[in-house]
């Protein structure tokens, strides 16, 4: 896994037709994420994400914009980008559904990628370093270790 | 969710992480030290303990003749927080995907089996 993807996965008791109309429509997407959901959900509809007491002033816009929608395999969105700006690598996350039959339901995979193209371009340049480096083998069994220390310190 | 893109993009190239790893194994380590373990200059590392250093990952001190660094657990820990914390957050999301697309499918089968 390159370090800033989130990889997941999970297994629905549901068709692909119901699972994609959950992950990609704004009325379906208000259940599970975020308070508000205004856009299209068509390739290049840009919109917005509302978290909190949007409706009385109150609260956090995000912007969304839909990169891909192929129903009922695959949906994927950009956001966090700044008002204005068009969603692309650097400026946003990126977060891709894809949908799979499996037995009689479904498989539902989600990535979200960027947090490391995000934040500064010497990222990008230190990436040419080679990949061979082993840290990670090194550095991940520690982890659980020091995320323990701060526990419920974590921001939400 | 509040991500802290610097720190992030600090700990997410590989000759960092591999420097964190051995200033953790080690105790601590100079541009120097830590280049004989790398495929990089020490120039190179040099850089990169700047970055790590602006958001907090590392110290130095000035004891010797080059510069002392030491891992700053607390920081460390705050960055893998935060990605545990992303992980966490999609867990729940698709827990309700899973719950809403599951409800809807059930409703749609009662539906046709009863015409």
């Amino acid at each position: 896994m390159e370090f800033g993807t989130i990889e997941r996965e999970i297994h629905v008791d549901a068709a692909p037709e119901v699972v994609f109309d959950v992950v990609s429509s704004p009325e379906h997407l208000r259940g599970w994420w975020p308070d508000e959901a205004d856009y299209p959900a068509v390739p290049g509809g840009a919109g917005r994400i509302g978290f909190g007491d949007c409706s009385r002033g109150g609260g956090t816009w995000e912007q969304f914009t839909v990169v891909d929608a192929v129903p009922p395999r695959h949906f994927s969105f950009r956001w966090t980008h700044e008002e204005g700006q068009v969603a692309a690598a650097g400026n946003s996350f990126l977060v891709v559904f894809t949908i799979e039959p499996a037995g009689s339901g479904t498989l539902l995979r989600m990535t979200e990628s960027g947090f490391r193209e995000r934040g500064w371009d010497e990222a990008k340049v230190a990436a040419e370093y080679a990949e061979h480096v082993s840290g990670w083998d090194f550095f991940l069994p520690r982890l659980p270790t020091y995320a323990a220390k701060i526990g419920s310190g974590a921001q939400a | 969710m509040t991500v802290d893109d610097d720190l992030w993009s600090a700990v997410g190239d590989p000759t960092r992480r591999r420097m964190l790893d051995l200033l953790l194994s080690y105790g601590g380590g100079t541009a120097t030290s830590l280049s004989e373990h790398l495929p990089v200059t020490r120039q190179a590392v040099a850089k990169h303990l700047v970055v790590l250093d602006r958001v907090g990952l590392v110290h130095g001190t000035s004891t010797g003749r080059e510069r002392q660094f030491r891992v700053d657990e607390a920081q460390l820990a705050r960055a893998v927080a935060q990605l545990a914390d992303v992980g966490a957050a999609w867990d729940a999301r698709l827990r309700r995907i899973k719950r809403i697309a599951e409800t809807i499918q059930r409703g749609r089968d009662t539906t046709s089996e009863t015409g």
